[in-house]
């Protein structure tokens, strides 16, 4: 009879509270990571807030980014991750043609600019 | 065989002094002018509308002569140094705030704010949907503890951590403004 090969167990950090946003102060999550601080985590919310209201006001708007070693490059914006890791663009104008779509990694740019009307 | 990546996905421990700071620190710069120096002798200005506190990306606004505003975003791991050139009076600091609010958050009265609170809780309610208020004077509205909607009460105003509920309940929300606005005009 064939022994069964024991499978190991992987264990996940414990997620927020079923009845709660994961925001709460008193949560588990929120004293391992910011160890209660409550007024830092409300700033912490608006910095954010607005960032991510500008996020949304850039999506499908023609942008530069400026990349390492001086490389300029033009595309529409499209998203970012929540982690900042990549943005995601359209239209990404390459020296050696237009790339319908593209991952640009966030480590790679430098900055990036677009004009609001 | 070599299993452990010798790659770090998280540089947590490449982090400059910049991405250290607190949210609190970060503060202290929004609504000011500031030059920001970047690697590679990069330089930036302008009015910081805020910083991003996972990536300590800053977003500056510089406004143009043709009154467009262009927007500027240096990434937080670029950032060197960040110099405060001017303090901003209270009618730059209303000015930056316009510059990302939603495009339907026109002014409501106080009255009308209310109104259109109780009548999506009573929708919400009516379709099953548990929801409570929170905040000062019950402002905010909590739907199924893991989603709160802010005055006035749009879809662009729902947060949650939560994507798939996210979007549902923006789904939802849009759907009963629209057929609102159906009741409004035969009315």
């Amino acid at each position: 009879m064939p022994v069964p090969v024991p499978v190991g167990v992987l264990r996940l950090p414990r997620g927020p509270d079923g009845c709660s946003r994961g925001f709460s102060p008193a949560s588990p999550r929120f004293q391992a990571l910011l160890g209660g601080d409550a007024a830092a985590q409300g700033v912490r919310a608006a910095l954010r807030q607005r960032y991510l209201r500008g996020l949304a006001a850039a999506r499908g708007r023609p942008t530069r980014f400026c990349l390492r070693a001086g490389v300029r490059v033009d595309a529409v914006f499209g998203a970012a991750d929540v982690e900042a890791v990549a943005f995601q663009v359209d239209a990404l104008r390459t020296p050696l043609g237009v790339q319908a779509a593209a991952l640009l990694r966030c480590t790679d740019v430098l900055a990036y600019s677009f004009l609001l009307d | 065989m070599q299993i452990a990546s010798r790659h770090n996905v998280l540089d947590v421990g490449n982090m400059n002094d910049w991405q250290r700071k607190s949210p609190l620190d970060w503060e202290t710069y929004v609504n000011k002018m500031v030059k920001v120096a970047a690697i590679e002798r990069h330089e930036y200005e302008g009015w910081v509308l805020t910083v991003d506190p996972v990536s300590a990306s800053i977003v500056l606004a510089t406004f143009l002569e043709n009154e467009k505003v262009s927007i500027s975003v240096v990434l937080g791991h670029a950032v060197q140094e960040v110099e405060i050139l001017k303090e901003g009076d209270d009618e730059m600091k209303q000015r930056l705030s316009c510059i990302f609010a939603p495009e339907e958050s026109k002014a409501y009265s106080p009255e009308e704010l209310e109104k259109r609170k109780n009548d999506l809780k009573t929708w919400l309610e009516t379709n099953h949907i548990p929801v409570t208020e929170q905040g000062e004077s019950g402002r905010t509205l909590c739907v199924a503890g893991v989603l709160t909607v802010d005055p006035p009460y749009g879809p662009e105003e729902c947060s949650s951590s939560n994507e798939i509920i996210l979007s549902r309940v923006q789904g939802l929300i849009q759907g009963y403004l629209e057929k609102q606005q159906l009741v409004d005009a035969n009315a």
